[in-house]
């Protein structure tokens, strides 16, 4: 019988996407690799726990807004709004992986989903790096400071 | 001569995509997969600045097409790029981005977004025909 490895790395091709799969390490956990929608993707199996899987994709902070504990912030709250999905900052704040931890009955469940929980991840990874740009709060409170500097009211 | 939907083939490389030739007298043609739907590009022998890149899918049962053609002239008027258009005796619908380009090449950057806006195309296309149906 095939591993869940293979049926998930058959029917992503399946799809019509290629799949760069890497075999399994020491503890079992392999990695495929593929890109929808100009976005690398990570789905994680085990062979331990065939209906284990992770799904995960990383997304490059612009220099400009590397600041690690405001975006940490930002994380926690996008993961309030998305509770499924775990955010870590990586490589020194310089990029943050968005995870999908899914427990499903069999791999035929998690492929029947499969593109859905995709869409969620990249919602939510792409609601973390809106928020993460957006510095609206930091320029509004900056702008405040100016203007009460300008009018004489700086400390 | 040169294969005009080379740069196409390249473009879908790029999206880590998969594809399949199927030129004839007429015309040259991909055919591809993302996310498991289906999708053509077509260049005419004839006239070779022409491009299209297109999906096609079947009406669900039970919809009026005037109901479908109501949708599809909305589309129309708000979405770039994309024409959407009832066909086979309106039991399809066909979304379609139709460029005059000097090569192919010039798509190639934008393949991603046209894909892309192809997609949600179609999404707000079924969506708006139900637009009773609880969300997912």
């Amino acid at each position: 019988m095939p591993s869940a490895r293979e049926l998930i790395k058959s029917f992503i091709e399946s799809e019509g996407h290629k799949v760069d799969a890497a075999p399994p390490d020491d503890a079992g956990v392999s990695e495929l690799l593929f890109r929808t929608r100009g976005q690398v993707f990570s789905v994680t199996t085990t062979e331990d726990d065939e209906a284990a899987f992770s799904i995960s994709t990383a997304y490059e902070i612009p220099e400009w807004a590397r600041e690690p504990g405001q975006n940490t912030e930002a994380l926690e709250r996008v993961h309030g709004r998305h509770p499924h999905v775990i955010f870590t900052l990586a490589h020194d704040g310089s990029l943050f992986v968005a995870t999908l931890d899914e427990h499903a009955h069999s791999s035929q469940e998690l492929i029947n989903n499969f593109w859905s929980l995709v869409g969620r991840l990249r919602d939510a990874g792409s609601q973390a790096f809106e928020d993460i740009a957006d510095r609206t709060e930091s320029k509004v409170a900056a702008e405040k400071f100016i203007n009460s500097f300008m009018m004489g009211g700086g400390q | 001569m040169n294969d005009p939907l080379r740069p196409i083939e390249q473009a879908l490389s790029d999206e880590g995509l998969y594809f399949t030739r199927d030129d004839d007298e007429d015309a040259y043609r991909v055919a591809f997969k993302s996310e498991g739907d289906r999708y053509f590009v077509v260049s005419y022998r004839d006239d070779p600045t022409f491009v299209m890149i297109g999906s096609g899918w079947a009406l669900p049962g039970g919809v009026d097409p005037l109901d479908a053609v109501d949708v599809a002239n909305r589309l129309n008027v708000r979405k770039k790029f994309v024409k959407t258009a009832l066909w086979e005796e309106e039991s399809d619908v066909l979304f379609t981005v139709e460029l005059c380009v000097g090569t192919t090449n010039e798509v190639r950057p934008h393949f991603g977004r046209l894909l892309n806006v192809l997609r949600d195309t179609a999404a707000e296309f079924f969506d708006q025909l139900r637009p009773d149906d609880p969300p997912p």
